[in-house]
């Protein structure tokens, strides 16, 4: 904002007002809060450096020793040696597979009544209002929701504690950041758009299908990689509803039994490594937390990626 | 305006790796993990009905205390045969107990013996059961190693010092009015040992939702309550708890005259610190060694079980091969004071001999309650 | 008839099917909400109720602390438990998350806040179990243990405190930032033509103008501290009971804490008592906390949007 000095006025009044002009350059105070701000920015971000150099320097013996074996290894808290994370990958991807087949459509369904079929109606708002404190709602509340309803009520569909019941808990817990994000890229796509096809006579539906929905679908798209990668960060929830955190071998059993048989999650083994008081577990928690953060900050990356790639001024 | 199409191919060929990714078994997982104990497990093929052949799915449920030993039994066993699945959980032993009568798992674990309700609610759907005992859980009271004015304790003296009438009590000498009033009632459960030292009383032990603590309520504190009539007697809740162990010997050991109690095995590592007390339930004071423990002559000691499941018996093949192992290379090898090992007591030869029969037998009931 | 009629009909169908499958959707995520209501308040309710047939009746609610094995259930053990770590977490996250909204709105050039923006965006996409692991492993021995001699060596309500507090700032600095840029550019030039410095312009007239979504964004992020369970279950030493006590260097026991204790693995002592069921009534309370918090955070984004 500052103005270039007009050096070629001459005088001491000219030397005064410039100094007026371009305030910013002598004014002190202001300097000093700017730099205040700085450090507070830093402060988050020198929060972010420390804990992954210390994730990565506390595991990298490890990742030295048995980077491969870690990997591949099975849930075991009794054991540091012999503690691994591939069930704990193996189940987070499978509680992502529910999520995406179940919040997706949901929320993207509801988006589009909201934004495209009723968007000026009392139900549309009070569903908004809804949308919005389910976002809200603690993790772990989502965890009892689960544990009453998809372990204990409807234990007979989804098994009692399986991936199934985990990922539907979880995609009840994304749902609301799927509609919203979603109707945000509606809301996006330009008026004329879809005036555009109504006026050669195409119906809503078709509107929607050709029109809308392909136009927001950059949008759509961010928004859901990023709920799964929330989705994938969370533990409370699945051990409510009985992630395992003891050992967990999976032996020669197809998707489907694992589909319905026990599971546990990335985060899950964290905490089950976490809580070890044995010293041997730190390295083996901190390795998991690489494994999950990198997983969580690839899904970020790629939303990331999507929204700039995809972004469109209209 | 469209995604490319390609988008969408490259979206569905990821779906299919992670469908791919989960129905790929644990062949890669089970053969790199533990390379040792999967041998020592394999080398064991003699005496129990291991081959490499054996299948199915197995879920382990209960005692948090037992559950090392589970897991390190089942990943041994995963380990030898790579075809089976295996779950091991350790919410705690009553909610295992829920799990196994409703037919949910095939064994319990357990750091008590079985309840008569929880036999009747078993007995209800049909679930019959083979206990056994696996290990024998050695509590040790503890103090400072700078603590030179302590030595034995009775029951009825940690009653008074650490039962519910000593909510407030923070000096040791301030305990002995109680002892005395225990000690008037409470006869059979050792000498009191006053004068307790005039010094302060700092208390560091497990948390309630351990089974270190449950044991010793059990043990000592509903002991006493009982010939007392106290009912449900409890331990004070003013002490500093912890869920860590290593926290709790750090506790114990940063005040020379503090009081408190952990699993054996985490005293035999720490003697430099800590300082386990001698204890006299009644006959005598007797120091906590494996030999007193496993023998039953040191009083704060619990025995550790598995209950299986013989309607699951029938019905999963795994079963017997487990449970072979189990009791052979399982808590003949895997249980000890050793590196690597589960650190409880191992049975006594008798006593394995003993348990062996009444799987072989398949002798069901509870042989405890 | 004509063929172009018939398609048109079918064409209809299917928009009307179209229309009613999406109205289903929306109506769902009002079944999630009755479910949720639901279940907390029926079995929270009868937690409350079983336990007024207790001998001490509904008593317990109050005691010397948190031992729902022993069926002690001081809830203020809890909520103030809960309170020491939300307010220790504002204090982290309130001057880093405020600072950082105000940089990147009012003095960071688009360059640079094109690079900044992303790592907020991934701090904010940390789970929290790492957080949790990082309470114990770094922030507890390194920070709270080094600037307070006298605090507990592995697990303390500050250490969760300051956890939970670095999940906050995103939350904060994200809905703070928007606040702040939703202001028209036109009163910042007003303001700098009226010869304004420019701390003058963003503390005089930016913040004040700013200031319900300002206050909306720390409502909010308090209301996701009081949420936070994952960085309190592993790092404020969450342990089956605890004592009311009011230091943030020892170990306690908050809501989220006393649930995570009870949800995953809930042995019960005593026999047969209430312990799991408090976990519903303690959900229930957490729920009405949070709720009544977005509420109010809602209420002032509204009002904000409707002052611009």
């Amino acid at each position: 904002m500052a103005l270039s000095s007009p050096a070629s006025i001459g005088g001491g009044t000219s030397r005064a007002m410039t100094a007026g002009l371009t305030g910013k350059s002598f004014d002190v105070k202001s300097k000093m809060v700017e730099a205040a701000l700085v450090l507070t920015l830093a402060a988050s971000m020198l929060i972010l450096l420390v804990l992954i150099v210390d994730l990565l320097a506390t595991s990298w013996p490890l990742w030295t020793d048995r980077p491969g074996d870690f990997l591949t290894g099975s849930l075991n808290s009794a054991n540091a040696q012999s503690a691994g994370v591939w069930q704990g990958i193996k189940g987070t991807l499978m509680l992502c597979l529910v999520v995406m087949v179940v919040a997706f459509p949901l929320g993207v369904a509801c988006a589009v009544y909201l934004e495209e079929y009723s968007s000026g109606s009392r139900f549309a708002k009070w569903t908004r209002i809804n949308v919005r404190n389910l976002a809200g709602v603690p993790s772990i509340v989502y965890g009892l929701l689960g544990l009453a309803i998809f372990v204990n009520a409807i234990g007979g569909f989804t098994g009692g504690r399986t991936v199934f019941a985990g990922g539907l808990t979880l995609a009840a817990l994304v749902l609301p950041i799927v509609v919203i994000t979603t109707s945000e890229a509606l809301r996006a796509v330009p008026r004329p758009i879809r005036e555009g096809a109504f006026g050669v006579g195409a119906t809503q539906w078709e509107v929607v299908k050709d029109h809308v929905l392909p136009a927001a679908a950059p949008g759509i798209l961010t928004g859901t990689v990023l709920s799964l990668a929330r989705a994938a960060g969370e533990a409370a929830p699945i051990l409510l509803v009985g992630a395992a955190t003891g050992l967990l071998r999976t032996g020669n059993q197809s998707f489907v039994e694992q589909l319905t048989g026990p599971f546990t999650a990335m985060p899950v083994v964290i905490f089950s490594y976490a809580r070890q008081p044995d010293d041997a577990f730190r390295e083996a928690t901190a390795a998991a937390s690489v494994v999950l953060l990198a997983l969580v900050l690839l899904m970020n990356a790629l939303a990331i990626w999507l929204r700039n790639r995809y972004d469109r001024k209209w | 305006m469209n995604l490319p199409k390609r988008h969408i191919i490259v979206g569905a060929i990821a779906l299919t790796l992670i469908a791919a990714a989960c129905s790929s078994d644990d062949d890669t997982g089970s053969t790199d993990t533990t390379a040792a104990e999967g041998d020592a497990a394999e080398s064991d093929n003699t005496d129990t009905a291991t081959g490499s052949n054996v299948s199915g799915s197995l879920f382990v449920s209960g005692s948090s205390t037992v559950e090392p030993i589970s897991i390190a039994v089942g990943n041994a066993f995963a380990d030898a045969n790579p075809d089976v699945a295996i779950t091991v959980q350790g919410p705690g032993t009553g909610d295992g107990f829920a799990q196994f009568c409703a037919g949910e798992t095939d064994i319990s674990d357990a750091s008590r013996p079985i309840k008569p309700a929880e036999v009747e609610t078993c007995a209800e759907n049909g679930i019959d059961f083979v206990e056994l005992k696996v290990a024998v859980d050695g509590l040790s009271v503890i103090t400072s190693a700078e603590n030179d004015s302590v030595e034995c304790l009775s029951f009825v003296d940690l009653y008074a010092l650490l039962g519910p009438d000593a909510l407030g009590v923070n000096n040791w000498s301030d305990a002995t009015e109680v002892a005395a009033a225990v000690a008037d009632t409470v006869t059979d459960l050792g000498a009191v040992h006053t004068p307790y030292p005039d010094a302060d009383l700092a208390v560091t032990a497990p948390g309630e939702e351990s089974g270190t603590f449950d044991s010793f309520v059990e043990i000592v504190i509903e002991e006493v309550g009982d010939e007392l009539g106290v009912e449900d007697a409890n331990v004070r809740p003013d002490y500093t708890a912890s869920p860590n162990d290593n926290v709790i010997i750090e506790g114990v050991s940063a005040n020379p005259t503090s009081l408190g109690w952990v699993g054996y095995a985490f005293v035999e590592e720490n003697l430099d610190v800590v300082k386990p007390l001698q204890i006299d339930g009644g006959e005598g004071c007797v120091a906590p060694t494996p030999e007193t423990i496993a023998t039953g002559e040191f009083p704060i000691a619990r025995d550790l079980y598995i209950y299986v499941s013989m309607p699951a018996l029938d019905a999963n093949e795994a079963l017997a091969p487990f449970v072979d192992y189990y009791l052979g290379t399982g808590i003949g090898e895997l249980v000890g004071p050793g590196d690597g090992q589960v650190p409880y007591v191992p049975l006594s030869t008798e006593d394995m001999a003993e348990v062996v029969a009444v799987w072989e037998a398949r002798e069901t009931g509870t042989r405890e309650g | 008839m004509h063929p172009m009629i018939r398609t048109s009909r079918r064409r209809r169908r299917s928009d009307g099917a179209a229309r009613r499958v999406f109205q289903l959707a929306a109506l769902f995520t009002f079944v999630i909400t009755v479910l949720i209501i639901g279940t907390l308040a029926v079995d929270a309710w009868g937690f409350l109720s079983k336990l007024a047939d207790t001998p001490d009746g509904l008593g317990s609610l109050t005691a010397i602390g948190w031992f729902p094995r022993r069926g002690l259930y001081d809830i203020g053990t809890l909520v103030v438990g809960t309170l020491i770590v939300t307010g220790i977490a504002m204090l982290v996250a309130v001057p880093l998350g405020l600072g950082a909204a105000i940089f990147l709105s009012e003095y960071a050039r688009p360059r640079l806040r094109r690079y900044v923006k992303p790592l907020l965006e991934i701090l904010a996409g940390i789970p929290s179990v790492v957080l949790g692991y990082f309470a114990i492993a770094v922030i507890n021995p390194d920070i709270v243990v080094n600037l307070f001699s006298n605090a507990s060596k592995a697990f303390t309500l500050m250490a969760a405190g300051i956890g939970v507090g670095i999940l906050t700032i995103p939350i904060i600095a994200s809905v703070a930032e928007d606040a702040l840029r939703a202001v028209p550019h036109a009163l910042r030039e007003a303001s700098s033509g009226l010869g304004a410095k420019r701390s003058q312009t963003t503390f005089r007239v930016i913040i004040p103008g700013a200031i319900s979504g300002i206050v909306a964004a720390l409502i909010l992020g308090m209301s996701r501290a009081i949420g936070e369970t994952m960085v309190v279950a592993i790092a404020a030493g969450a342990v089956g009971g605890g004592l009311f006590q009011l230091t943030p260097l020892q170990p306690g026991q908050t809501m989220t804490g006393a649930m995570a204790a009870l949800g995953f693995g809930s042995d019960q002592v005593a026999g047969d008592n209430l312990a799991f069921e408090s976990l519903y009534f303690v959900g229930l309370l957490l729920f009405v906390m949070t709720f009544l918090l977005n509420y109010l955070s809602d209420r002032l984004v509204t009002r904000f949007r409707e002052v611009y």
